[in-house]
């Protein structure tokens, strides 16, 4: 089945004219939306000097890395980049494991109880934490969760399940359940049978569910700066925005900040997309 | 047989319905145990007020202020973003040269955190573009985060800037999923390019634009971040959110229980508003 409309979308290709009026619009289209991307690494590169005597949109005179030096320092990077890069890459782990062990119990036991689970965790989409951050923050402090590694990362992996659930379920129709049948037969328990036949076949939406969560985790403002007061344990968005809240001009250097902060998901993106691309394509046409 | 493995698809479901709980479920029905009380999240006694703080919100001028931005902003959102994200996902899909460099030029913005896409937008709108006006000696006005009358329209584009392109990659996919064939019948009977796309494109397209209505609503009604770091919520309040004002209240003024009754608020404004959108848009589905 999913064969032949791979063959008929190949098949349509040909047919569809690329008409030039289009290209031509949509190119501007691109162009306008790289255009802020291209203000930020151009003032990241920008002395002081050209900062202020030169036009925004004027090219750097000399590839000049002092804005990412001093970026480098007044975050105090070697924390809080390591600190972001371990909340993030445990949470997504914990999440990957987590989130596929239980939707794929939702979509194979037909039993009441598993479909009132799935009932119980859609609820937490249609509720972004966001909505919630007050009371999380009181229970967070209530049990010791705050200013804690351990505690961040629960709340992380708390926020993403619903969604991750929800995503991994919708993929699960794709996986043939002969396999595992057949597995099962030859005496696999539910564990193997999940690991070894089951978990192979999930690529793409492993990558779908590690891209839209780790990206969340990365970029995330309002829990970690409720969360983490203490210095040692602040996350990179966090402390960029006491770049943007003092009042300096000293823009070039939160330009630098931004840059290095977003590489890290961008090389994700990029080194994910192929199966990222076939994950939304399966998991958004299932909704 | 069948229930020692119910018992161990129950072990696989058990850590995440824990934690899910733990996280989302208990504090959701704290803050209903707290909204009905004075708390000031400090004091070990919470006095109970019964519905006192609902009837307040309904006439403080400051919760109402926020909650008439989110619903504009949320309304704003969802028809620029679904409209745009849908339009250039046909564009994309009409066979147009390099479709991968447009997809990841839209898209790449919304890897980009909330906090730093405000900060961009606000030197955008106050240094880069303003230069355009000098370029070529015209007159728009770019300081939209400037006056009251213009903060939700740079919202907007910021907002929209960084989202469009996520939208677009769920309609691409839906659209890459519309056979054919179903297209060359309906130009056999003769419908025009603008006609197969109402009645053949849109109600293939059903179940993403579900899945878009709702993600854009439910991610405008919680909008924050952007606010912190570009206009703070101003000026004056114009751009004061519904979580924005929680926060202020809450965390700043110390007024936890009113905080809480302004959190039940909107989540019951979040599950009405999606329940409504699901149940409209899903009838749609089932009737094509």
């Amino acid at each position: 089945m999913k064969g032949k409309k791979k063959q008929k979308f190949e098949d349509m290709q040909p047919a569809k004219k690329a008409n030039p009026v289009v290209q031509i619009l949509m190119t501007i289209v691109a162009l306008i939306y790289l255009f802020p991307l291209f203000v930020i690494v151009n003032y990241s590169f920008k002395t002081k000097k050209e900062l202020y005597l030169e036009s925004p949109l004027a090219l750097p005179k000399s590839f000049n890395l002092e804005n990412y030096v001093a970026a480098f320092k007044k975050l105090d990077m070697q924390v809080t980049f390591v600190n972001t890069v371990v909340y993030t890459a445990i949470s997504v782990f914990i999440l990957a494991i987590l989130c596929g062990v239980t939707a794929w119990a939702i979509a194979r036991c037909k039993r009441k109880f598993f479909k009132f689970c799935y009932v119980y965790f859609i609820v937490g989409i249609l509720i972004p934490y966001q909505a919630l951050f007050l009371p999380i923050y009181i229970i967070g402090y209530r049990l010791n969760l705050t200013n804690t590694r351990y505690g961040i990362i629960f709340m992380y992996v708390a926020t993403g399940i619903s969604f991750g659930v929800f995503l991994m379920t919708s993929f699960m129709n794709t996986v043939p359940i002969e396999l595992e049948e057949s597995a099962r037969i030859d005496g696999c328990s539910v564990y193997r049978t999940y690991f070894s036949i089951v978990l192979p076949l999930l690529k793409p939406a492993m990558a779908t569910l590690i891209i839209m969560q780790a990206f969340q985790i990365w970029n995330d403002y309002l829990l970690a700066s409720l969360y983490v007061s203490r210095n040692q344990l602040k996350t990179l968005t966090v402390s960029i925005s006491s770049l943007f809240s003092a009042q300096s001009s000293d823009y070039t250097t939160a330009m630098a900040a931004i840059v290095i902060s977003v590489l890290p998901i961008a090389i994700l993106f990029m080194s994910l997309q192929k199966y990222f691309i076939k994950g939304m394509t399966v998991g958004a046409v299932k909704g | 047989m069948e229930k020692k493995m119910f018992r161990q698809y129950l072990t696989l479901v058990i850590p995440g319905l824990i934690i899910f709980t733990i996280g989302i479920i208990v504090p959701l029905t704290l803050s209903v145990r707290y909204s009905v009380t004075s708390w000031d999240g400090m004091s070990v006694e919470k006095p109970f007020v019964g519905l006192q703080n609902y009837i307040n919100l309904f006439k403080d001028k400051e919760f109402l202020d926020a909650f008439w931005f989110t619903i504009k902003f949320t309304i704003g959102n969802t028809i620029i973003q679904n409209v745009l994200a849908l339009l250039f996902a046909v564009a994309l899909d009409s066979g147009i040269r390099a479709q991968k460099i447009y997809r990841t030029a839209l898209f790449v913005p919304c890897l980009i955190s909330a906090l730093i896409v405000g900060f961009v937008w606000l030197k955008m709108f106050s240094n880069v573009l303003p230069e355009i006006n000098k370029i070529f000696g015209t007159k728009i006005n770019f300081l939209l985060f400037g006056s009251s009358e213009t903060v939700l329209g740079g919202l907007l584009i910021a907002n929209n800037w960084q989202w469009v392109g996520y939208w677009m990659l769920i309609y691409l996919a839906g659209l890459q999923s519309v056979p054919a064939d179903l297209h060359e019948a309906a130009k056999v009977d003769g419908a025009n390019a603008v006609q197969r796309f109402f009645h053949v494109t849109v109600p293939m397209l059903a179940p993403s634009i579900t899945i878009c209505v709702v993600g854009i609503t439910t991610g405008s009604l919680k909008v924050y971040d952007l606010l912190v770091s570009s206009t703070k919520g101003g000026p004056g309040r114009a751009s004061t959110s519904m979580i924005y004002q929680t926060y202020i209240t809450a965390i700043n003024g110390r007024q936890y229980g009113y905080g809480s009754a302004m959190t039940v608020t909107l989540v019951l404004m979040l599950l009405l508003v999606a329940m409504l959108q699901v149940n409209s848009l899903r009838k749609k589905e089932v009737q094509m």
